[in-house]
């Protein structure tokens, strides 16, 4: 009962950091932002979801395989974040420079 | 409950499919094509088909997906007024004259209502007893596997996957075909940031490990060759992005046999077979389970290499146009 309960507190935290990034996304002003707003509150949510499940399912292997999901999920989202993040920089620079020269 | 998780998933799909058709512009009807991808890998699992949901979310999602947004590219940076462009693109059908194109609308509408119905009829005739489920269940212990769906794929229909394969390549050529095999031997630019490079060094035998037993498990559950081909391919992917294009480094005769063998070893086989007095894929059950192993892997790499020479050049043919106008002129 008391597993139950932890695994739908979990669940629900999970969800709500989602919405968060989500309307981080629709709402924040430039693309820098948005992509904080995207990669932080996600991962952490998803955190929160693979908790919960592994939790809810309470087998050592399935738990060490949503802990893996999740821990593969982070460095391909964060890498994601960084490349558009740079590239995002790049072009500004070269406008910038060709708005100077 | 799940009924009401299974139309909120229905009422998605078809309204993911209706804006990705209606979206004004294509970075949009990409993007929404993901999500499309995504609802329909939702459904199929609902339905129980693991297997064809994880396909959906490899080859739809990421593959076709990659391909998407390296065509995205290619429209919203070499054009020099990209917005426009776009437009341009997208809808010349629905502004300019609309009386020419009455007939040939009547025509796709008229040829989707009777697609539809002949669907419908389809579903309204499929048996109580799950159709050919028995079938296919009672002759599992020949099959040499203990999966029914990898049973069919490769030993009851083998002709099917075969085939598919066969198409795949055919794909591929078409694309040699159109941007010429001079493409296929051109060195890439190594990548220039270190952390990509660390993360694609990281992920390369993950992604090779997670595809073999994707292909080994499918002998007892969902998986098999082409969704490892997917994960393996992918492999090959983010290679060539990083710099280290694979079909490159290795030699040419090398790429030509990984990109043939599956094809080969199936025709081969199934000739063997035959020679021995059985049909086209009968396999010995005794040896089933070992040749099927063999013939799924093979397919995985020949997929792979496939997939992988399909975007590399694709990726290649449009960095290329500008420089061989440059040298031409």
């Amino acid at each position: 009962m008391i597993k139950e309960v932890i695994t739908v507190i979990l669940l629900v935290v999970g969800c709500f950091f989602f919405l968060a990034g989500t309307l981080g996304v629709l709402r924040f002003p430039d693309l820098f932002s948005r992509l904080h707003a995207l990669t932080k509150a996600d991962n952490l949510g998803l955190g929160f979801i693979a908790a919960g499940m592994a939790l809810h399912i309470a087998s050592p292997w399935a738990a060490l395989k949503i802990f893996s999901i999740w821990l593969f999920t982070l460095l391909a989202s964060s890498t994601s974040c960084y490349l558009i993040a740079r590239f995002q920089r790049e072009q500004e620079q070269s406008k910038n420079k060709k708005e100077r020269g | 409950m799940s009924v009401l998780i299974d139309s909120i998933l229905a009422i998605l799909a078809v309204y993911l499919a209706l804006q990705c058709l209606l979206a004004p512009r294509l970075t949009q009807t990409v993007f929404i094509f993901f999500a499309f991808g995504l609802a329909l890998a939702l459904a199929w699992v609902r339905l129980g088909a693991v297997d064809v949901a994880i396909t959906e979310a490899a080859i739809a999602s990421g593959f076709l997906g990659v391909l998407f947004l390296d065509a995205l590219r290619d429209f919203s940076f070499t054009a020099p007024n990209k917005r426009e462009n776009l437009e341009a693109v997208h809808d010349p059908l629905s502004r300019n004259d609309t009386k020419s194109l009455l007939l040939p609308r009547l025509a796709l509408w008229l040829g989707l209502g009777l697609f539809l119905l002949i669907a419908l009829e389809a579903v309204w005739k499929i048996p109580d007893g799950g159709g050919l489920t028995a079938a296919a269940e009672a002759l599992l212990p020949e099959s040499g596997v203990e999966h029914p769906v990898t049973a069919v794929l490769l030993n009851f229909r083998a002709y099917d996957t075969w085939l598919e394969i066969g198409v795949i390549l055919l794909g591929l050529l078409a694309i040699f075909a159109v941007g010429g095999i001079k493409l296929y031997r051109k060195p890439g630019v190594a990548a220039d940031d270190p952390l990509l490079r660390q993360v694609i060094l990281f992920f390369t035998p993950v992604l090779f490990l997670f595809g073999a037993f994707l292909l080994y498990f499918g002998k007892t559950g969902p998986g098999g060759a082409f969704q490892a081909a997917v994960l393996w391919g992918a492999i090959g992917i983010l290679l060539h992005l990083g710099g280290r294009p694979v079909f490159s480094v290795i030699p040419r005769w090398l790429g030509q046999l990984l990109l043939t063998v599956g094809l080969v070893f199936f025709l081969v086989l199934g000739f063997l077979l035959m020679a021995g007095g059985g049909a086209l894929f009968e396999y010995p059950p005794a040896h089933a389970g070992v040749l099927i192993l063999i013939v799924e892997t093979l397919a995985a790499i020949s997929i792979a290499a496939a997939l992988t020479a399909i975007f590399a050049n694709l990726n290649q043919m449009k960095k290329e146009e500008p420089n061989e106008i440059e040298s031409t002129n």
